[in-house]
């Protein structure tokens, strides 16, 4: 990709930092997806935060692509929060129906490498 | 077949036109004036589209007549454009220069017609008017002027308004309303308040009087200023995000809520991505509303195949695509009023207004 990048997933100690940097369209948060899934694989990671402040909306598609990454991330042994929904586009999903499911989240990035080392403290690691 | 979701969410007061219902009637009007098919679907799906923007400012049973009333007028239009082009394709022909308009002319007849359309108004309307649009006196300070209260003043002044409306549009149209009851018609749908609408029949009354059938029009539409309407084609992913960040854009300008803004952009979102999904490609038309308040007016359309059957597709839980079946309910949500009209083979129109709160 020549143009600005759109996402960056960086490690950090057993973890990965996802932050996503502009409004995406879906077949970028696929590429998205796709990019992190296989991160979470290669790196081994025991944790993943992804940032998502940048998001204009968190409409059906949205929503729906970041509970598959969280749900194929914890098949992959690796737990997820997620960071920077802002008020008014988690007010926006809730009237929408939509919600993150199962998935963590937290305020902003701090709090959510805070709630994974939590989540990782309280279920100690099934090998690999 | 077609169908349709009934518009404004279950809470409000909005009642629900059956507007999938007048499809055979419209399409009849315009099957008897135009010959070729393709032409009379396009013409059809206009006049719904203008039927559906109309619908929330007139009483459910102005619809028929509207509907027919704005049918002959599409058809008519067409005709003046193609009569239009036909004069512009000789003109290449003849390789004389177009004669440039002469905009001054326009202009200053438009404003004697303004000027006209004021001296018919009483002096007490006409007064407060000025003093609000032209000296931007605010509703409050009016009101403790004339001894009343700004929610008074600001109706006073949207009747004042619609009366304006109805007096220019006979003065630029030259025309003196040929019965008793054409102006209270008028007035009745200038201003869009339905019970008015009920009391003089306008109804029956657009159906018999060619006049107020043709300026019935450009009355109802008036709320839709064409020139503020920002056309988004939609095609492929990035135009998805491209429509809602010129609902974005449009609803920031009229100074929405940060709330009420996201939702509409996620309204807009799921909307766009419908037509990508189901249609391949459309248009998202995003407008400024002025009347009867600040809204926003979206209007999502194809030419796809269609929703079989909306009143399901409008409940929860309907499943379209990877299981997803959020889109109409949810964006129904969102939204102050939400319609939809449906033809299978034909294509999909969602018309969604969101009104600013009172600030
Ligand atoms: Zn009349």
């Amino acid at each position: 990709m020549t143009s600005p990048r759109l996402f960056s997933i960086l490690r950090q100690g057993l973890h990965l930092i996802a932050s996503v940097h502009t409004a995406l369209d879906d077949s970028q948060l696929v590429r998205f997806q796709a990019d992190l899934v296989e991160r979470i694989g290669a790196d081994r990671a025991r944790g993943v935060v992804i940032d998502v402040a940048a998001l204009d909306v968190l409409d059906s598609f949205g929503s729906r692509t970041l509970r598959d990454i969280a749900e194929m991330a914890r098949l992959r042994g690796a737990v997820t929060v997620i960071v920077g929904i802002q008020p008014d586009v988690a007010f926006a999903m809730v009237e929408l129906g939509m919600d993150t499911g199962s998935v963590v989240t937290a305020l902003d990035l701090e709090e959510g490498l805070a709630e994974l080392d939590r989540c990782l403290a309280a279920s100690p690691l099934p090998g690999p | 077949m077609a169908a349709v979701g009934p518009v404004g969410s279950p809470d409000q007061s909005c009642a629900s036109p059956d507007v999938a219902a007048l499809i055979p009637l419209v399409r009849r009007i315009v099957a008897a004036r135009v010959p070729d098919r393709a032409t009379v679907d396009d013409l059809v799906q206009e006049t719904l589209t203008r039927v559906l923007a109309a619908a929330g400012r007139v009483e459910p049973g102005m619809l028929e007549p509207y509907a027919i009333v704005t049918a002959r007028n599409v058809v008519a239009s067409m005709w003046r454009d193609q009569d239009r082009h036909r004069r512009h394709q000789h003109r290449v022909v003849d390789l004389r220069p177009p004669p440039a308009p002469d905009e001054d002319v326009l202009a200053g007849e438009d404003r004697a017609a303004v000027a006209e359309a004021l001296t018919r108004l009483s002096e007490r309307e006409r007064t407060t008017l000025l003093a609000h649009e032209v000296e931007g006196r605010d509703t409050r300070s009016l009101a403790v002027e004339l001894g009343s209260t700004a929610g008074a003043v600001a109706a006073q002044l949207n009747r004042t308004r619609a009366r304006l409306r109805v007096e220019y549009l006979l003065v630029s149209e030259r025309v003196e309303p040929p019965t008793e009851r054409c102006r209270p018609v008028l007035l009745a749908i200038s201003s869009g308040e339905r019970r008015r609408q009920r009391e003089v029949d306008a109804a029956r009354h657009l159906l018999e009087c060619e006049v107020c059938a043709r300026l019935s029009e450009p009355l109802m539409e008036r709320g839709r200023a064409r020139d503020d309407a920002v056309r988004v084609p939609v095609r492929g992913d990035a135009d998805i995000v491209a429509a809602r960040q010129a609902a974005r854009e449009l609803a920031t300008r009229l100074r929405f809520s940060p709330t009420d803004i996201t939702l509409i952009a996620t309204a807009v979102s799921e909307m766009a991505r419908n037509i990508v999904r189901f249609a391949d490609s459309g248009e998202v038309v995003v407008t400024e509303l002025e009347e009867p308040r600040c809204g926003i007016s979206i209007v999502a359309r194809d030419a796809g195949p269609g929703i079989p059957d909306v009143e399901r597709a409008l409940q929860d839980g309907y499943s379209t695509y990877q299981g997803l079946g959020l889109g109409l309910p949810g964006a129904r949500r969102l939204m102050d009023e939400f319609a939809v009209v449906s033809e299978t083979g034909r294509g999909t129109t969602v018309t969604m207004t969101k009104w600013r709160g009172e600030a």
